[in-house]
């Protein structure tokens, strides 16, 4: 089919295959795929809203056996520069997230072999009975089935057991590229296959939980496979309908093991249009400030996003692959502004909350991302006693606290 | 494309090769739809250079530094920054970087230099610019159109003193303003024809309140629009950085400034900023070619 004919179809409201989605993804003008992605976004946004999330990206640990080799932030188990937050750590953070208007933190971390179940749980209740009414986006499905296998309990029951303890939602995190052949060359088959990252999903959706999903590109994937990755989201979200939305972000190669080059800001738009197009049964596409800057986030709202993203307070694994941008609550108000749309703050259920937090009070202007912890920090937390450890270092540390 | 039929109107306008009126462009600067824009800034671009980008790389040189370290072989211009303070300071800097490089071009300094040098010299701006020029300059970096009260006297002592390849730029000119600025500056053109380049993004960056993303693409493209009659539309790959300079490429920009003339690569070849530069025209869908600093394609 030409390109013109797909643009058609997919103004019709048509949806694309994969085939007509190759061709739009390789042959139709970048303007084009923005203007087919706006348009759909129109269609199901036509109050002009953009929203964004005051929460904040926590990484709990950063010492994991995975190994992908696009990561830069994981520490090998027994690295002395390997940390596990303590949970007042992570209730000052919470503080800190709520005094700038924030609800919600995004707990993510590494596939840490010395934090069993109960760590988990014993952290989302913390959390609950300090903070009630506060939300946790938390675990990427990776960590879920890592969790599943350290302690040896079924995935559904994974999820039942940190319902109960806390859990809100679950991020889209670990998807990468949806196909094996891509996964076991970035070396992030082991943590969890195609099957197994859509599978974690389906019971976190049989279970009620809503989730986002992702799409890391740029590494080693065909212009095939990346569509490949969006049919197969599309798929489950035609099953369950339990994503909340789609975000995708370019691989960020400092510091990596694999290396290689970033793809390019013009990719990025195509990509973002292209998975608008795709995914007709996604409602929420996020732009990623942090991996493209400010400038080419904000761009995004014309090629299908809906949605500016989390203001982050914090972040620790795009900044160590080299990426450092930053933006605050004031400066993502002004580009939805300045790109024409009305700014509303939101929930993870793309609820809207109300307007902009910093027009109804002071609140600190944040010119940096804070980091997980203070360079040089590398305090072991009290409770940790209080949890079996699998690893020789860990087993050591946890026996000498309090000495 | 909300406003199908206007749309349509322009887009036979310029795709005839007509320019667009100053209530069109003004509304068209207006609006937030910038895809539109960037359609219709495509087809002048291409019309102009096909899908061709061309890009400089820039030897940038404090005028108190040693050239010979600062000018490296892959460098195709060599710029002079700071303002000396006296004339036969500017002189003695020109000569020095002249001598360090060779045939390539040599630019430097902001008209608000050179008015500032023959006001400390007691002489005319005309007589500055003619030292300059028999001392081997080959053009003034900074000729911000918003600092200029009146470009067209500028541009005349320009011809004059023997500058054949004039490229303009804005200083900090607020968006709303920038559409005037350029029309004006198409306007001397149709007089002087020696405009070879109009930098439309501001030159002065703040950074507690830097332009939007769509500020930038839609100055672009307003340039584009405003000013058919002036070859290239450029964007500093330096200053804007790859993501921004390269979706500028899609919203009528043909020419990226100041790439780094740097050609280490501690990461790797592919990585090399040349490289990098030339990967991004290409993924934007472009053929990159290299100029030199009098717009001249290098073989």
């Amino acid at each position: 089919m030409m390109i013109n004919e797909i643009a058609q179809k997919v103004m019709g409201g048509g949806r694309v295959d994969r085939a007509e989605a190759i061709e739009l993804y390789r042959h139709a003008p970048t303007h084009l795929l923005g203007h087919l992605a706006d348009a759909i976004r129109a269609r199901k946004h036509p109050g002009r809203i953009v929203t964004y999330i005051i929460d904040r990206n926590v990484n709990y640990t950063n010492v994991c056996v995975a190994r992908c080799n696009f990561c830069a932030f994981y520490r090998p188990v027994g690295s002395s520069e390997g940390y596990v937050l303590g949970f007042e750590e992570i209730f000052t953070k919470i503080d800190e997230t709520i005094a700038v208007g924030g609800n919600q933190l995004l707990l993510q971390g590494g596939h840490n072999p010395d934090l069993p179940i109960a760590w988990y749980e014993d952290l989302f209740r913390s959390v609950k009975a300090r903070y009630p009414t506060f939300k946790l986006h938390a675990l990427s499905p990776p960590e879920v089935l890592h969790i599943s296998r350290l302690n040896e309990i079924p995935v559904p029951q994974v999820i039942e057991r940190l319902i109960a303890a806390g859990l809100d939602s679950i991020p889209g995190g670990g998807a990468e590229i949806l196909v094996d052949r891509v996964r076991k060359l970035l070396n992030c088959y082991g943590k969890a296959s195609s099957d197994e990252w859509l599978d974690v999903m389906r019971h976190a959706h049989v279970a009620g939980l809503r989730t986002t999903a992702t799409m890391m590109y740029g590494t080693v994937e065909t212009d095939e496979e990346r569509i490949e990755h969006l049919m197969r989201l599309r798929e489950v979200q035609d099953e369950t309908g339990g994503f909340t939305a789609f975000i995708t972000w370019s691989y960020q190669p400092e510091h990596t093991e694999r290396g290689g080059t970033e793809a390019t800001g013009v990719d990025y738009l195509r990509t973002l249009a292209l998975a608008r197009i795709v995914l007709d049964n996604f409602d929420n596409l996020q732009a990623s400030w942090v991996t493209q800057g400010g400038k080419v986030g904000q761009l995004s709202l014309a090629y299908g996003a809906n949605d500016m993203g989390s203001v982050m307070i914090e972040e620790n694994v795009v900044r160590a692959a080299g990426a450092s941008y930053c933006m605050d609550e004031l400066e993502i108000v002004v580009n939805i502004e300045d790109a024409g749309f009305i700014p509303k703050r939101r929930n993870m259920h793309y609820e809207v909350l109300g307007d902009p937090i910093f027009r109804e009070r002071d609140v600190p202007r944040m010119l940096s991302l804070a980091t997980a912890r203070a360079g040089g920090d590398s305090s072991v937390p009290e409770e940790l006693q209080n949890y079996p450890a699998r690893s020789r270092r860990a087993k050591q540390q946890r026996a000498s606290i309090g000495d | 494309m909300n406003t199908a039929a206007p749309f349509d109107r322009l887009m036979d306008l310029v795709s005839a090769g007509d320019p667009l009126s100053a209530g069109d462009l003004s509304q068209l600067a207006s609006t937030p739809d910038i895809l539109p824009l960037g359609m219709l800034a495509d087809v002048v671009r291409r019309r102009l250079h096909g899908t061709q980008v061309t890009y400089l790389r820039v030897a940038l040189c404090a005028f108190d530094k040693l050239f010979t370290d600062a000018v490296l072989p892959a460098a195709r211009e060599v710029r002079i920054t700071g303002t000396p303070g006296t004339l036969d300071g500017a002189v003695t800097a020109v000569e020095a970087a002249r001598a360090v490089a060779g045939e390539r071009a040599v630019s430097g300094f902001s008209w608000m230099d050179v008015e500032k040098l023959a006001g400390q010299a007691g002489t005319s701006a005309a007589l500055v610019l003619e030292r300059l020029r028999s001392a081997g300059l080959d053009a003034v970096a900074e000729l911000p159109m918003d600092r200029i009260d009146n470009l067209a006297e500028v541009l005349d002592r320009l011809v004059a003193a023997r500058f054949q390849h004039v490229r303009l730029t804005i200083d900090k000119s607020p968006a709303a303003a920038r559409t005037a600025l350029v029309l004006h500056a198409a306007e001397l053109q149709t007089r002087f024809a020696c405009i070879q380049a109009l930098s439309p993004l501001p030159t002065a960056l703040n950074a507690m309140r830097p332009t939007t993303g769509y500020d930038d693409v839609k100055t672009v493209a307003i340039a584009r629009l405003a000013a058919p009659n002036i070859p290239s539309i450029q964007v500093d790959w330096l200053r804007y950085g790859p993501k921004l300079a390269q979706v500028a490429l899609t919203f009528g920009a043909d020419d990226v400034d100041n790439v780094t003339a740097a050609d280490d690569a501690p990461d790797g070849t592919r990585r090399a900023p040349l490289e990098d530069v030339r990967r991004n025209i290409k993924a934007a869908g472009f053929e990159p070619a290299e100029r030199d600093g009098r717009f001249a394609l290098i073989a």
